[in-house]
């Protein structure tokens, strides 16, 4: 039973693995859970944060005074707004330490968007009791103040000009002597010359060169401000020797304004209102109609771990993330805070340039038909991300686990399905030997299993016992048939007698030819029983130990005498074989083979009996010349009923090598045809096995002795 | 089934002529009739049954002086051993014939064991029947009017005594029951002590119809054996191996 030579497609346990593979299903599932559930969290934190600024922002519905903390109308004022400043600033002509501050300078002294000589950028920032200014100047000569001249308008300078706390009106001009710390003046009102040869401290400043003008950084005591903090500042342009100056760009306001700018700080008022509503993780800030940070407070960063970037959990969740990041894409600041000042509220998640995420939810501050700002809160994902990653954790480790174990059982679950498989096929297949006889009623293998193999197990054992019926019926055919036939067979030949005695001598021959019906039927009959009980009968031989050298030298001399005028040739060993053997049941076998070398010799040919010895077993060969074997049947020979003869020959029923091969087979040996090697003849060859010599003796001496 | 006292010949009735009576109990009336007119015509008086019940009232009434058993009669598959058994516990000496289809191995020995004096298979030949039957009534004759008188048939080779005539056979004093086949097997090894006796000739004496080499080499070891059973050492039955048998006298 060879199986695999051609393959049939995968075997059981392939499939089996392959099933497996759905497993993996698994994970992605989970992924897909895990998105949902981010979408869902990001939403609900969303909401959250809407319904927190919309909390914020009835604090300040219709609270314009909180806005307006100034005495005036705002209108007629060009406001210069001081944005609040998140960290220290050092005085170097950089703006790289002001933080987002930086994109919102304005710019002054162009005419139509275009720029020319001498403007220059503003952006006014607030920090600690100071106002910063940051002015990016263009100017394509530079010239700086020489030291040595009292004048202070004959080169490069900037001028501040406000109303003092006292109400007057304050002058002062930063001076730019060289690349590096600058000095200021206060001046008298022609800005020509400096109120007192002291410079004023209190203005400190630095500048540097770029390219294309200056970078001037300074500072200067919000307290030297009024409390209207009407401010301006202005750039003098001087490109020539001569000192003249060539132009003036002024942040000071146009015809029909007042003549200042009005600084706008945060509101203390409104930050007060929400200082206590931070929470951690979250960013709180008032805005108003003109995008300006009114009040802030809370940080984004959530205190405690950063989290570890090399862990492989984050590494897998960030790659999770990046194939299905349920954070759409995401606006800016800009789009929120623009919806919400329409008067929408709004939600939206967004991803910081640092790679933070963060949800920014605007709700907007309304006042009658008015919108006066809005609320920003700002909150980062971490805490949804953070929660994400530990899912994540879990769900892989889970799935790695089920994985595993899914296989480990699976892989189980299949060997031993294919080994039980593979048992019941051995076992099946050794049922039934090589000649089609059943060697076993029953499969031992899986008969208590309860499913589906223990079926097909009880279910060939149910055929083999149904097949052992049919064989014992068929093998119990001829006994019965004797049994049947020789009363029929008896009542026929004793008619015949009497016949015989009755008749005249002329019917004779015909009771004669009767007679001989009559002796051929028994004696087919008997022959057929004779085969079909040999291997019962052989279970009551006796075995002795024999030696089978003198046994068929005496054997072949004994035929030599009979059949003088056949040539019968016997190569024997020169010492003793002794084999445990039934001497008749040997002899029977011999007889059969020679029966059968004397039916298919050529007429005047010898036949060749010869005995060898391999070591643990002998080999009787009976050779002959005569009609070879077709190559197949040199087993099928040795099975009932199959013959080589051809039809006309008469009372063969092929029974007689299949006695020689149950004989040989009942002594422990075996028997095989083949074709002489040069063709001209058949030998047939039994095997038997010796006994060892040792053994031999042990047994003839206790038989001697009992 | 009345058929059992059918047939009283007048031999019964008159009683003068002391005919022996034969019984056959054969369930086939073909072969019974056949069996009966081969031996009536041999001058036996003939009683037929063709089943035990019937049989067995008929012996209660008179015992035959020997009897035919077929062993399988009607559904009943071993009614002749019952039989044979009920008779020989009657009449211990009578002879029993078993002349049965039943021809293997182990019906023969359960045969020959309960007593029988000879185990005939089917298809027999009805003038060797009649033979078989003078000869055990013969036999049956001597064993009762002469015992222990040896006659001239009697024969002595070496340890073995034959006596042709009681078909009694004796080994060292020692008696060995065989049975009719096997004890002319004997006669016919024994007949030229020391010359092998083929397998052909051996076959001729057990008059059977299909006899083979089996068959023969089954008798010589059933024979042998009863030999070794009151001699271990028993060794003169050898086989000439191819063909056939010599009782050596060593």
């Amino acid at each position: 039973m060879k199986i695999g030579s051609r393959f049939r497609g995968p075997r059981l346990r392939t499939k089996l693995l392959l099933l497996a593979l759905g497993v993996l299903a698994l994970p992605y599932l989970s992924y897909l859970q895990l998105a949902e559930m981010e979408r869902l969290l990001i939403q609900g934190q969303s909401n959250a944060q809407l319904l927190t600024a919309e909390g914020i922002s009835t604090l300040f519905n219709d609270r314009q005074d909180l806005f307006n903390d100034l005495p005036v109308s705002l209108e007629d004022y060009e406001t210069l707004f001081a944005h609040p400043i998140e960290s220290p600033v050092r005085l170097d002509g950089g703006i790289e330490d002001w933080g987002e501050v930086e994109t919102r300078m304005q710019r002054f002294g162009a005419e139509d968007g275009e720029v020319r000589d001498g403007s220059f950028s503003l952006v006014l920032g607030e920090r600690g009791g100071y106002l910063y200014g940051f002015m990016t100047i263009l100017d394509d000569l530079r010239i700086y103040r020489e030291p040595s001249s009292l004048r202070l308008d004959n080169a490069d300078h900037v001028r501040l000009s406000f109303i003092r706390t006292d109400g007057d009106e304050g002058r002062a001009t930063i001076t730019l002597p060289r690349p590096g710390v600058t000095t200021a003046y206060r001046m008298q009102e022609d800005w020509r010359y400096a109120e007192t040869g002291a410079p004023a401290k209190q203005i400190q400043g630095y500048v540097t060169e770029t390219g294309t003008g200056y970078d001037v950084e300074f500072r200067l005591p919000l307290s030297l401000l009024g409390s209207r903090r009407y401010f301006g500042v202005a750039f003098a342009d001087v490109d020539a020797e001569t000192g003249e100056m060539r132009s003036l760009t002024q942040t000071l306001p146009t015809a029909g304004k007042e003549s200042f700018n009005l600084v706008i700080l945060r509101s203390p008022e409104l930050l007060n209102i929400i200082e206590g509503l931070g929470y951690s993780g979250s960013r709180i800030l008032i805005i108003d109609p003109e995008r300006r940070v009114r009040a802030e407070t809370g940080s984004h960063t959530i205190a405690g771990e950063p989290r570890d970037e090399s862990d492989w959990v984050y590494k897998i969740g960030e790659w999770i993330r990046r194939f299905s990041s349920t954070v759409p894409e995401a606006g800016t600041v800009e789009e929120v805070i623009d919806a919400s000042l329409e008067g929408g509220p709004i939600a939206l998640p967004r991803v910081l340039e640092n790679g933070v995420e963060i949800i920014t939810a605007a709700y907007p501050i309304v006042s009658e038909d008015a919108v006066l700002g809005t609320v920003l809160v700002e909150q980062n994902m971490d805490e949804i991300l953070a929660f994400q990653y530990q899912a994540i954790e879990r769900v892989m480790l889970v799935s790695a686990l089920i994985l595993l174990f899914v296989f480990l059982a699976l892989f189980a679950f299949s060997a031993r399905l294919a080994w039980r498989i593979r048992n019941l096929r051995r076992e099946a297949a050794a049922a039934i030997d090589e000649y089609g006889r059943l060697r076993t009623l029953s499969l031992k293998a899986e008969r208590g299993a309860g499913d589906e193999i223990g079926d097909l197990s009880r279910s060939v054992s149910n055929v083999l016992t149904r097949l052992h019926q049919h064989n014992t019926f068929l093998e119990n055919m001829p006994r019965t048939l004797r049994h049947e036939i020789n009363n029929p067979l008896n009542t026929l030949s004793t008619s015949l007698q009497h016949l015989e005695h009755e008749s005249p001598s002329g019917a004779s021959k015909y009771l004669a030819s009767a007679k001989r019906g009559v002796m051929l039927i028994g004696s087919i009959v008997q022959n057929l029983a004779d085969a079909a009980n040999l291997e019962e009968s052989l279970q009551a031989e006796e075995l002795e130990v024999i030696d089978m050298q003198q046994f068929l030298e005496r054997y072949v001399g004994n035929l030599k005498a009979t059949q003088k005028h056949r040539e019968i040739v016997f190569r024997g060993v020169s010492h003793p074989l002794l084999a445990r053997i039934a001497d008749f049941r040997v002899e029977q076998l011999l007889d059969k083979i020679i029966d059968n070398a004397v039916d298919f010799h050529h007429a005047g040919s010898p036949i060749k009996v010869q005995l060898d010895d391999y070591g643990d077993s002998l080999q009787i060969t009976v050779a002959n010349r005569g009609p070879v074997l077709p190559t197949a049947d040199g087993q099928s020979l040795f099975e009932s009923m199959v013959s080589h003869r051809g039809p006309q020959s008469r009372l063969h029923f092929g029974l007689g090598l299949y006695v020689v091969r149950v004989i040989a087979e009942y002594h422990g040996g075996s028997v095989r045809a083949a074709n002489l090697a040069d063709g001209s003849g058949v030998a047939i060859m039994v095997r038997l096995p010796l006994v060892s010599s040792v053994a031999a003796n042990e047994e003839l001496r206790a038989a001697r002795s009992s | 089934m009345q058929r059992g006292l059918a047939k009283i010949t007048p031999g019964v009735v008159l009683g003068l002529f002391m005919t022996k009576t034969i019984a056959i109990v054969e369930d086939d009336p073909d072969q019974r009739a056949n069996y009966a007119d081969a031996i009536t015509a041999k001058g036996y008086d003939v009683t037929e049954y063709d089943n035990r019940e019937t049989a067995l009232s008929g012996f209660e009434r008179q015992l035959p002086d020997l009897v035919i058993l077929d062993i399988v009669l009607g559904n009943e598959v071993d009614a002749g051993f019952q039989l044979c058994r009920d008779l020989l516990s009657r009449a211990p000496s009578l002879p029993v014939i078993f002349l049965t289809e039943r021809i293997d191995e182990i019906d023969k020995i359960s045969g020959l064991r309960l007593g029988a004096w000879d185990y005939l298979p089917k298809p027999i030949s009805l003038d060797y029947l009649a033979e078989r039957i003078s000869s055990l009534l013969r036999i049956d004759e001597v064993r009762t009017t002469n015992q222990g008188n040896s006659s001239d048939r009697s024969r002595q080779i070496g340890d073995l005594d034959l006596n042709q005539d009681a078909l009694l056979v004796s080994w060292k004093k020692q008696r060995i029951n065989l049975s009719g086949t096997e004890f002319r097997m004997l006669a016919k090894l024994v007949r030229r002590p020391g010359h092998a006796v083929s397998y052909e000739m051996l076959m001729d004496a057990t008059m059977q119809s299909f006899v083979t080499n089996n068959t023969i080499n089954t008798h010589m070891r059933n024979i042998r054996k009863k030999f070794q059973a009151v001699d271990p050492q028993f060794a003169c039955i050898k086989s000439e191996y191819g063909f056939g048998y010599r009782w050596s006298v060593t």
